[in-house]
C-alpha cells in the first residue's frame, strides 16, 4: 500500500520544523478510519448553513496533528490481553492504546467499556479494528493471541497451529510499526518468542518474551510469605524456560544483600531440612491450579506486562528475567530463546546480566535448550 | 533417659539444635507484627464486575487489605491466587478470600457486587426478585462483621438493591450507597466529550435518577470551561435540536446494552466507576457524585426511594447532598423515575 511508506516517515519521532506535513496528514486517514464510530453519534449536519455547539465552543489554534510517542497495540482481547490492558490504562503509560482480535463484536465491546471508564482514569484515545492499520506507530506490541491446546494435543502441532496464526499477525505487525518492540505473551511463550523473531526480522533487542518474568514475580510472592517481607523486599531469579523446567537460581536468592544460600548451604537441594525447594515447585504448580479453579490466568501476567511496559517505554533500564536469544550463552549452540535476566529500555533489551550458574544449572538451560529446538527445527516457517 | 520419642519430632529437635530455619537467621524481631488493616476493603462477588473493582482498586493502592467473598469456592480461591501473585506489582499487602464472611471483619468499605446477571435484553428491573434473595443471605453477616462499615451496592437494579439493602442492613442512609448514576454520568460525558475533541474529565454533565432507561440528563448543567452548551444551543437535549444531543442520553442508556450484546456482560467501567467511588470515601476527599441515596423529601417525593442525586462522598459515606435545581420538565422526570421504581418496590416481598 503506498501511504504505509510515508506512514512510516512520521512514526519518528518529529519536531515541527522536521516534519513533513504531508506525511503527517496521511498518518491522519488510518486514525481516524479505525475509530468506529458510537451508533448515533455521528449524524450528519449541514455545517455550512449551521454553527454547531463545536464551532461556537471551540476555536482551533493548530492544524499539528498528534504524533503517539507512547502508543501501545495489544493482540487479542481474551482475559490475558484486556489484563494488560486495564493494568497499562490504570498505570498511565500511555497515550494511546490500539485493540486487535479476530473476534469483532468482543473487540468493540471491550473498547466500549474501558472508553466508558475514560473520566475516571484520565484514559488516553482507544482505537480497536480487526485490520491491523489500526496498530500503526506503536511503540510496543503486545502478542497475547494464540490458539489454545486442545486435549491430547502434542506440543509440535499446538506450535505448527500457532505458526500459521504468527504468520499473519506478525506480517501486519512488522507493516504498520516497523520500528516497535514486540512482547510475546502466548504460550508457549520461548518458541513463539523465536517464531516471531524469525518471521520479523526484527533485531533481536526488539522481540522479547514475557518469559520468566510472571515465575519470578509469583516465586518471589512466595518467598515473602515464608519470611513475612514484601516479595518486592525479596530478590530471587527464576530463568531458562517459562514453565515446568523453569530453573531458580538459588545463589542469587537474598533479602538485604544477605543470599539465604550462606544460612543454609543446602537450600534448593534435596537434602535442605525446610525444603525451600517446594517454592518453586510451587510456582510450577500454581498457575495450573489457578486454570483449574478459575479457568486461566489473567490479573498476574496482566501486571507482569505492564511492568515490562513502563521499562521500556519509560526506558527505565531495569532488570527482569525475560525471554531472549541465548545462542552463545552457556554452551548453547541452538537458535533458541529463553529467560535471562536483560536491561529494558527503549530499544527493548539493550544488555544482558552475565549471571554466573551452578553446572547443575547450567546444564537445566542447555537441556531445555535442546528439548525446544527439537519442536523448532521441524518447524516450517 | 529419654521415653520412647516419635523419631520424626527427635530428627526435629537434633536439626533446631543444628540450624535454626534461614527466617530464623535472617530476621530478628522487635514487636508482633500489627495484623489489624486501617483500610480494609470487602468485595462480594468475584465475578467480571467483581474483579474488575479489585484490579482497579489494587492499581490505585486504595486499600491495605483486600477481602474476597463468593460462593463458588473455586473460582474466588483461582481469582484470589491470580491476584497474589500479583503483589510485586503493587502495594496492598493482604489479600484474602472465604465463603464465610468472617474474612470481611473490620472493613471499611464493602462492595456488593453479587447477584443475578442482566441477560441480553433483559431490563434491570427483570432482576429484582431474584437478587432481593441474594442479599437477604448476605447483607446480615456483612453488617456483623463490619458494623462500621459503608456498603456500597452494585448489584442491579442498584437503586431498589440499594434500598432493600438498607433496609436489611438496618445501617443509617449515610452508610448505604448505591454506584448509581456514577457510570451514566461517566458514559455521558465521555460521549460529549467525542463529539466535542476534548477530552470527558474536561466536559461536565450530570445525569440523575434511575441507573437505567430513566435516567434524567440534566442539560442545563452541561458545560466545558463553565461555558454552558445550552447557552449556544438553546434547544439543546429536547427533540427540535437539529445537532441531536438528545441521542447522547439514549446512547448512555443503551450502553449497557450494547456492551452486553458484544462481550456478554460490562466490567472495566463499573469497575473504575467503582474505584473513583472508594477512591473519595476512604480518603474523605469530599468531591461530588451523582450515587444513589435516600431521596424521600426532595423534589416532592413522598416514598422511601433511592436515586441518584449529586452527594458529596467523604469518610462517613455521604454526607452532604447538593441541591440542584431542576426544571419542571426535569423534576417532572425524576418524579416518573421514582414512580417507576416505586412501582415496583412496593410488591417486593422481604
Amino acid at each position: 500500500m503506498s501511504w504505509t511508506v510515508p506512514l512510516v516517515r512520521a512514526s519518528q519521532r518529529v519536531s515541527s520544523v522536521g516534519a513533513n506535513f504531508l506525511c503527517l496528514k496521511m498518518a491522519l486517514c488510518p486514525r481516524q478510519a479505525a475509530r468506529i464510530p458510537l451508533k448515533g453519534a455521528w449524524r450528519f449536519t449541514s455545517v455550512s448553513k449551521m454553527a454547531t455547539v463545536k464551532s461556537e465552543l471551540i476555536e482551533r489554534f493548530t492544524s499539528e496533528e498528534p504524533v503517539h510517542h507512547s502508543k501501545v497495540s495489544i493482540i487479542g482481547t481474551g482475559s490475558v490481553g484486556m489484563a494488560c490492558a486495564i493494568s497499562i490504562l490504570l498505570k498511565g503509560l500511555i497515550d494511546e492504546l490500539a485493540l486487535v482480535d479476530l473476534d469483532e463484536g468482543k473487540l468493540k465491546g471491550e473498547t466500549m467499556d474501558l472508553q466508558h471508564g475514560s473520566s475516571f482514569t484520565k484514559m488516553p484515545n482507544i482505537v480497536c479494528s480487526k485490520d491491523y492499520f489500526v496498530t500503526a506507530n506503536s511503540n510496543l506490541v503486545i502478542i497475547t493471541a494464540g490458539a489454545r491446546q486442545e486435549k491430547g494435543e502434542t506440543r509440535l502441532n499446538l506450535v505448527q497451529r500457532n505458526v500459521a496464526l504468527f504468520k499473519l499477525m506478525i506480517s501486519n505487525i512488522v507493516q504498520h510499526s516497523p520500528h516497535c518492540k514486540l512482547i510475546i505473551v502466548s504460550n508457549p511463550v520461548d518458541i513463539l518468542s523465536y517464531v516471531a523473531w524469525k518471521l520479523s526480522a526484527f533485531p533481536k533487542n526488539r522481540v522479547i518474551g514475557s518469559g520468566c518474568n510472571l515465575d519470578t514475580a509469583r516465586f518471589r510472592f512466595l518467598i515473602g510469605q515464608k519470611l513475612g517481607i514484601h516479595s518486592e523486599s525479596c530478590h530471587g531469579w527464576i530463568l531458562g524456560e517459562h514453565g515446568d523446567s523453569s530453573v531458580p537460581v538459588w545463589s542469587g536468592v537474598n533479602i538485604a544483600g544477605v543470599p539465604l544460600k550462606d544460612l543454609n548451604s543446602d537450600i534448593g537441594t534435596d537434602k535442605d531440612p525446610e525444603q525451600w525447594k517446594n517454592v518453586h515447585e510451587e510456582v510450577i504448580a500454581t498457575a495450573y491450579e489457578i486454570i483449574k479453579m478459575k479457568g486461566y490466568t489473567s490479573w498476574a501476567i496482566g501486571l507482569s506486562v505492564a511492568d515490562l511496559t513502563e521499562s521500556i517505554l519509560k526506558n527505565l533500564r531495569r532488570t527482569h528475567p525475560v525471554s531472549t536469544i541465548i545462542k552463545g550463552l552457556y554452551g548453547i549452540d541452538e537458535e533458541v530463546f529463553l529467560s535471562i535476566p536483560c536491561i529494558l529500555g527503549e530499544n527493548g533489551i539493550t544488555h544482558l546480566i552475565k549471571i554466573k550458574l551452578t553446572p547443575e544449572e547450567e546444564a537445566r538451560l542447555k537441556k531445555s535448550a535442546k528439548t525446544l529446538w527439537e519442536i523448532q527445527k521441524e518447524l516450517k516457517i | 533417659m529419654f521415653s520412647v520419642v516419635n523419631p520424626m519430632k527427635l530428627h526435629y529437635a537434633y536439626q533446631v539444635l543444628q540450624m535454626s530455619t534461614v527466617k530464623e537467621q535472617l530476621i530478628e524481631k522487635l514487636i508482633e507484627d500489627d495484623k489489624n488493616s486501617q483500610c480494609k476493603i470487602t468485595i462480594v462477588g468475584t465475578g467480571a464486575v467483581g474483579m474488575a473493582c479489585a484490579i482497579s482498586i489494587l492499581l490505585k493502592d486504595l486499600a491495605d487489605e483486600l477481602a474476597l467473598v463468593d460462593v463458588a469456592s473455586d473460582k474466588l480461591k483461582g481469582e484470589m491466587m491470580d491476584l497474589q501473585h500479583g503483589s510485586l506489582f503493587f502495594s496492598t499487602s493482604k489479600i484474602t478470600s472465604g465463603k464465610d464472611y468472617s474474612v470481611s471483619a473490620n472493613s471499611r468499605i464493602v462492595i456488593v457486587t453479587a447477584g443475578a446477571r442482566q441477560q441480553e435484553g433483559e431490563t434491570r428491573l427483570d432482576l429484582v426478585q431474584r437478587n432481593v434473595t441474594i442479599m437477604k443471605s448476605i447483607i446480615p453477616a456483612i453488617v456483623h462483621y463490619s458494623p462500621d462499615c459503608k456498603i456500597l451496592v452494585v448489584s442491579n437494579p442498584v437503586d431498589i438493591l440499594t434500598y432493600i439493602v438498607w433496609k436489611i442492613s438496618g445501617l443509617p442512609i449515610t452508610r448505604v450507597i448505591g454506584s448509581g448514576c456514577n457510570l451514566d454520568s461517566a458514559r455521558f460525558r465521555y460521549l460529549i466529550g467525542e463529539k466535542l475533541g476534548v477530552h470527558s474529565t474536561s466536559c461536565h454533565g450530570w445525569i440523575i435518577g434511575e441507573h437505567g432507561d430513566s435516567s434524567v440528563p440534566l442539560w442545563s448543567g452541561v458545560n466545558v470551561a463553565g461555558v454552558a452548551l445550552k447557552t449556544l444551543d438553546p434547544k439543546l437535549g429536547t427533540d427540535s435540536d437539529k445537532e441531536h444531543w438528545e441521542n447522547i442520553h439514549k446512547q448512555v442508556i443503551q450502553s449497557a446494552y450494547e456492551i452486553i450484546k458484544l462481550k456478554g456482560y460490562t466490567s472495566w467501567a463499573i469497575g473504575l466507576s467503582v474505584m473513583d467511588l472508594v477512591g473519595s470515601i476512604l480518603k474523605n476527599l469530599r468531591r461530588v457524585h451523582p450515587v444513589s441515596t435516600m431521596v424521600k423529601g426532595l423534589y416532592g417525593i413522598k416514598e422511601e426511594i433511592f436515586l441518584s442525586i449529586p452527594c458529596v462522598l467523604g469518610r462517613n459515606g455521604v454526607s452532604d447532598v447538593v441541591k440542584i435545581n431542576l426544571n419542571s420538565e426535569e423534576e417532572a422526570l425524576f418524579k416518573k423515575s421514582a414512580e417507576t421504581l416505586w412501582n415496583i418496590q412496593k410488591d417486593l416481598v422481604f
